[in-house]
């Protein structure tokens, strides 16, 4: 079957087999940013966005997002611009191996999308659903803080 | 592709963590691994997904396809586990049943609202001081949140759901569709076994449950996890007495049921220090709890018991501020 | 000892992004499985059912018939070599005791046979039709079961070398003593004795185990893996494929963590005979259930410590006995056996007498191997707990029972010399230690003096604080070796090869900081390749925390060659000796003043005057691993009510010597914290009784997510190692060793029970609440 979808801004049209999960078609198509680690939604590492919400890729059929948006890490950055979490993780140590990271910062972007002024608290909930076993969440936090607060200076 | 995938050893894994063995053959001490039909094999099996526009025809497809078809709400339980007779999912998105709205004095929450349209909804904050709200965050992590539906966590019921006791406890009734529209309570509608069961519309949080308050409490390994045990506590408190109460445990590992008999204890009495001591330790003694990988019985029945006294306590304001 | 404060680096010590960072932080395709995999066949490996079992006949003719299959993989058609997967330096210290594909099974998930197939669905539906028959053997599920007398013997095959004793089950064996314990405990006033048990842990990278195999325009094999180890991959699959070495080339990009569990080589063999059978690009991971039973974990570990006191305060005797469960194979079973001793011992070196002894015992278990920490991390459970129970029965504060006892500069201890790793080890002096520093500040971080006995209650939560010390090592002292290679290019920029393996570590990022450091110049003009066996030069891999120490200084010994190298060039533009010239700031610099830059002096010898290629190859094999170390603080809060444990604060004192790159340092303390934390209170693999894991899912194998964990602090105390590359020791390990021991301390101060098995689980903390 065929869906339609935008990614990362652009219009798609991609045949699927209805069983197909979005991660396997977003891997297939290219977007190899997208991470596989456990394929059963408990490590997060295939966290995309769908219409601003962040989601796990291996746990949503691709038929679920037809007509939808959604943004993966590659779509990030704008124009070789990094966005201020991915910039802040860089600054901060927060990447270590790296598999983690398209989650994690896509999972802080939807945060600070809906709430551009989070407790810590509530940083750590954002990313609850992202395992990471290298950096033990210290610097990913302070990164997020730290992204957070340039983004409201910037308004 | 299916999401039942093999444990080396043969045997497979369905929804999360239920294994079947592999077959063992009459020939004492060999056991042959699979064969070509597949069982214990994860194959891409769903052949078609539609998406009707109205109750009737998706009502009518289900209907006329009883094994072969399943209602596609989140998807993310069918992701991990479908059966191996299904072959064609019906998805419910264009049905318009995801709004959450008031209908008199009744919250009504559409059944393809996620579990985020939930917890952000101020309709269903108002309910009970934002109980159900309170309760949703404590269910997996956002970005489960952002794809699980209200309607297919009340159905598919886990026996971990951290849902069905909220529910349980507000008195939450389903809006259903068989053919027909129909209301029921959710314990009814949980107990009724007709195959295939009603297409659940939304879930009701009746006016009534609206001036009360709820506690729950939920023990886990960690913070992103299902509860080993989960405990749900309600009450409506006019002039220190307890008008209503309801309490359901659940992950006892069966799913939440509400117990009577605690509830009995409560109803009409002051929440009072010792009439909660007396309640958690009825509900100890009359939960039904069993062994499994997380906990064992003897342990489910102590956090019964603790998370009982807590939600009581929490709905009378009594006891310390217990955050360590 | 000196401090560094009074080195003033210009690269080095400096917080410098990864040289990998961006890459990774835009989602680049920089991993194995990133590249077009879309021609290669999937491989898929059928698992035993079976603990313990002989294949009696098995037929894959129908699903060699099945549509998209390539081949099917059994003990019929493959190398029957018999090998180690351990990646370790040759003649490896661990038993030649594993076929590609055995006859017979060892635990629940060995390797049947394998499909290669145009999809993951077919390469399935395949194994499905694999028709096995099993003779079921009985199974030996623990220690004790394998050790008695009369087991059945997992390793009966006749051609496996370097078994201990395998009738008895045992892989290895380790018995070194210093002085004479006996006498020792006659002649001390206080004997304290404990056990303590560690469980099954897995070191759940979130990328498992991948290989990508193909062949090049010149038919070589490349293997585009995953691992900590690429010449150890490619020697290894030389080895068990039969193949030249020459004929192999193995690429490791970017991997998705590692912890040990990538110090193996299990999938590259496979992937590379099915390329080599095929002429096909093989592609072959591990799915998370397989992960967890049919990679590596954590030895579970039995070990008993006993120390004798002295009224004095002086640790008189200490007596460690290690039985480790290597599962069914024997893959490091020695070398994380002797480590256990080897890395706890000497801490404690005012102890004349020391007995060291124990076992790696075959089960038909899951297989442990290389885990960070590296048998220290269960050795210190034992050792830490039974001085703490020691400090409080002499009325001694830990701490200052710790400062009586602990090594100092300028000490060393037997232990160095008698216990290697897996053989005999190498005297050492320790030339830097700022344990005393490394208390101090991190009691004062904590509260210990305000909090300690205390017993704050908060509702039924009580508050304890407790504490633990350690060392570790840096590298594998003259047996490790790392190399470097630098070559410079005519605009002053530099291309460093090294084999060392960074897994995320960001060990391209320091060893590019030492190089830039040596050569004057800025991170951006070293640009770093890695861990290729056609291109870089050998390194042993990213182990026994020898990457900073070990390729750190031969990173550094390639730069100051290079260096030289330049000054020559330099010296006759300058008319100035090279004895007069520095490099600074992309330039070579005289003392008068005059200068000339970096790109100059390169283009003058590329294009210009005795033209050479201004390069250099530097090794090293380091002649002794000085020890970081650790101290660890930790608050608890114990529910009494449910048994649950809190950790409210950990700080970790480190001394690393001179960090390299002071917030990686710190982020692989905070990382291996973590992971400690997850070992000790939640962390468990489960068997049935028939010895399948039974939670092979990071669902029910929970390690801590960002809401767990609590306030970190880790302190770099300063320090200067007068071995290391620019004054630095190694830190990846050690901070993995300090979550069991301090929470057990610290849940101890706050409700008087010692635990003696991990994990703490709220089950077992109620239960010996209860009991006491």
């Amino acid at each position: 079957m065929r869906i339609h979808l935008t990614v990362n801004g652009t219009g798609r049209t991609w045949e699927v087999a209805p069983g197909d999960t979005l991660l396997d078609v977003l891997r297939r198509e290219g977007f190899v940013g997208v991470k596989k680690g456990c394929g059963t939604g408990d490590c997060g590492a295939c966290t995309v966005l769908l219409n601003g919400r962040a989601v796990n890729a291996c746990l949503l059929l691709a038929v679920k997002a037809e007509g939808g948006a959604i943004v993966t890490i590659e779509g990030v950055a704008q124009g070789g611009r990094l966005h201020p979490v991915q910039e802040a993780f860089l600054e901060a140590g927060a990447v270590q191996c790296g598999y983690c990271t398209p989650g994690m910062v896509l999972s802080a972007v939807s945060l600070l999308s809906h709430n551009p002024d989070p407790s810590e608290a509530e940083i750590r909930e954002a990313i609850s659903g992202n395992l990471c076993r290298c950096t033990g969440y210290v610097k990913q936090i302070a990164a997020i803080e730290r992204a957070a607060a340039r983004m409201r200076e910037s308004r | 592709m299916g999401r039942a995938y093999d444990l080396p050893g043969g045997a497979t894994i369905g929804a999360r963590g239920t294994a079947r063995p592999a077959r063992l053959s009459p020939l004492e001490g060999t056991a042959i691994i699979g064969d070509a039909k597949g069982e214990t094999v994860a194959v891409h099996q769903i052949r078609s997904i539609v998406r009707p526009a109205t109750l009737e025809e998706a009502w009518e497809r289900r209907r006329s396809e009883p094994d072969a078809s399943r209602f596609l709400a989140g998807g993310i339980d069918l992701v991990l586990y479908v059966p191996p007779t299904v072959s064609t999912l019906i998805d419910l998105s264009a049905l318009g049943i995801a709004a959450v709205r008031q209908e008199g004095a009744d919250v009504v929450i559409g059944a393809m609202a996620t579990l985020t349209d939930v917890l952000e909804s101020p309709l269903v904050g108002e309910v009970a001081g934002g109980f159900l709200r309170d309760v949703l965050r404590r269910v997996a992590s956002p970005l489960q949140r952002n794809v699980a539906t209200l309607g297919g966590a009340a159905v598919r019921a886990h026996p971990w759901s951290d849902v069905i006791p909220a529910l349980l406890v507000l008195g939450a009734r389903l809006d259903v569709f068989d053919g027909k529209l129909s209301t029921v309570e959710l314990s009814e509608a949980r107990a009724r076994s007709e195959s295939p069961s009603p297409l659940v519309l939304a879930v009701r949080l009746p006016g009534a449950s609206r001036d009360g308050r709820g506690a729950f409490e939920k023990f886990a390994r960690t913070g992103f996890d299902v509860g080993v045990l989960n405990c749900a506590c309600f009450a409506i408190i006019e002039r220190g007495q307890c008008r209503t109460a309801r309490v359901a445990v659940g992950g006892t590992p069966s799913v939440a049921q509400r117990l009577p008999r605690v509830e009995e204890m409560l109803a009409g009495k002051p929440l009072s220090a010792s009439q909660i001591a007396l309640a958690a330790q009825a509900a100890a003694d009359v939960v039904d709890v069993r062994d499994d990988r997380r906990a064992t019985a003897e342990y489910r029945r102590i956090l019964t018991a603790v998370g009982v006294r807590r939600c009581l306590e929490d709905l009378a304001d009594l006891g310390m501020e217990v955050k360590e | 000892m000196k401090k560094s404060k009074s080195r003033a680096f210009a690269v080095v010590g400096k917080s410098e992004r990864k040289v990998d960072g961006l890459g990774l932080v835009t989602g680049r395709p920089m991993f194995v499985a990133d590249v077009d995999v879309s021609n290669a066949l999937v491989i898929k490996v059928l698992g035993s059912p079976h603990a313990h079992a002989r294949i009696t006949s098995i037929d894959t003719a129908d699903a060699e018939r099945m549509p998209g299959v390539a081949c099917v993989l059994t003990h019929k058609n493959t190398p029957a070599t018999r090998h180690t997967t351990a990646g370790q330096g040759f003649p490896e210290p661990s038993p030649y005791d594993t076929r590609m594909f055995d006859t017979k099974m060892r635990f629940v998930g060995d390797r049947v046979a394998a499909v290669a197939a145009e999809t993951e669905e077919m390469a399935e539906r395949a194994l499905a039709a694999i028709r096995v028959e099993y003779e079921e053997l009985p199974a030996v599920l623990s220690i004790d079961e394998a050790r008695r007398p009369g087991a059945p013997i997992v390793h009966d095959e006749p051609d496996a070398t370097g078994i201990y004793d395998a009738s008895k089950n045992i892989a290895a064996d380790v018995d070194i003593d210093v002085g004479d314990v006996a006498v020792g405990f006659a002649e001390s006033d206080l004997i304290v004795e404990t056990t303590c048990e560690t469980q099954y842990a897995q070191h759940t990278p979130i990328e498992t185990h991948v290989v990508l195999a193909s062949l090049d325009a010149d038919d070589r094999l490349v293997l585009r893996t995953s691992t900590q180890v690429p010449f150890h991959v490619r020697r290894i699959v030389a080895q068990t494929l039969g193949i030249p070495m020459h004929r192999i080339r193995v690429v490791k990009p970017r991997i998705g963590g590692g912890f040990g569990v990538k110090q193996e080589v299990l999938l590259e063999d496979v992937a590379g005979w099915v390329t080599l059978q095929t002429r096909r690009p093989a592609f072959f991971t591990l799915s998370r259930p397989e992960e967890f039973t049919s990679s590596r974990t954590r030895h579970p570990m039995r070990v008993r410590v006993k120390i004798g006191v002295q009224k004095t305060g002086l640790v008189h005797a200490i007596e460690m006995e290690a039985v480790s469960n290597t599962g069914a194979y024997g893959a490091h079973g020695l070398t994380v056996l002797a480590n256990t001793g080897s890395k706890t011992l000497p801490l404690y070196n005012k102890a004349e007498n020391a007995h060291f002894f124990g076992q790696a015992v075959y089960t038909n278990l899951p297989v442990g191997g290389a885990y960070r920490g590296y048998g220290a991390t269960q050795g210190y459970f034992a050792l830490e707990t039974a001085m703490d129970e020691a400090a409080e029965r002499l009325g001694l504060d830990p701490i200052e029972f710790r400062l009586r006892n602990a090594i100092r500069t300028g000490e060393g201890s037997p232990i160095f010399a008698k216990l290697g790793e897996g053989r005999e080890g190498v005297s050492q002096t320790v030339k830097s230690c700022e344990l005393e520093r490394c208390l101090e500040v991190g009691a004062e971080r904590i509260g210990w003096a305000s909090m300690r006995g205390k017993k704050e209650c908060r509702g039924s939560w009580v508050h304890g604080v407790g504490m633990s010390i350690m060392m570790q090592g840096s590298g594998i002292p003259e047996v490790d070796m790392g190399a470097a290679t630098l070559k410079m290019n005519e605009d002053g920029s530099f291309n460093l090869l090294v084999g060392a393996t960074d897994l995320g570590t960001g060990s391209d990022t320091i060893l590019a900081q030492i190089a830039a450091e040596v050569l004057g110049v800025p991170l951006a003009k070293i640009l770093v390749t890695s861990s290729d066996t056609d291109v870089t030069p050998y390194d042993v891999g990213a182990y026994a925390s020898s990457t900073t120490y070990v390729s750190g200084m031969a990173v550094q010994r390639a730069a100051e060659k290079v260096r030289e190298q330049i000054l020559g060039v330099a010296a006759p533009m300058l008319g100035v000796s090279t004895e007069r010239l520095a490099l600074r700031d992309e330039s070579v610099v005289a003392e008068a003043g005059s200068s000339v830059t970096l790109a100059r002096v390169c283009q003058r010898a590329m294009y210009e005057t005795d033209q050479f290629q201004i390069a250099a190859t530097a090794s090293c094999v380091p002649s002794e691993s000085p020890p970081p170390f650790l101290a660890n603080f930790a608050r608890v809060a114990v529910d009494t009510d449910t048994g649950v444990v809190k950790v409210l604060h950990y700080v970790a004192a480190v001394d690393c010597g001179v960090a390299i790159n002071p917030r990686l340092a710190q982020g692989q303390v905070e990382g291996s914290i973590v992971n400690g934390i997850g070992y000790a209170l939640t962390e468990e693999m489960l068997f049935s009784s028939r010895g399948r894991v039974r939670n092979p899912t990071l669902f029910d194998y929970k390690i801590p997510g960002a809401l767990d964990i609590p306030r970190i602090d880790v302190v770099l105390v300063d320090s200067y190692e007068p071995t290391g590359p620019m004054g630095a020791k190694s830190v990846g390990e050690i901070g993995i060793n300090g979550p069991i021991p301090t929470m057990a301390n610290a849940i101890y101060d706050a409700v008087g029970v010692r635990l003696r098995q991990t994990p703490f689980t709220p089950e077992r903390v109620l239960e010996a609440l209860r009991r006491a």
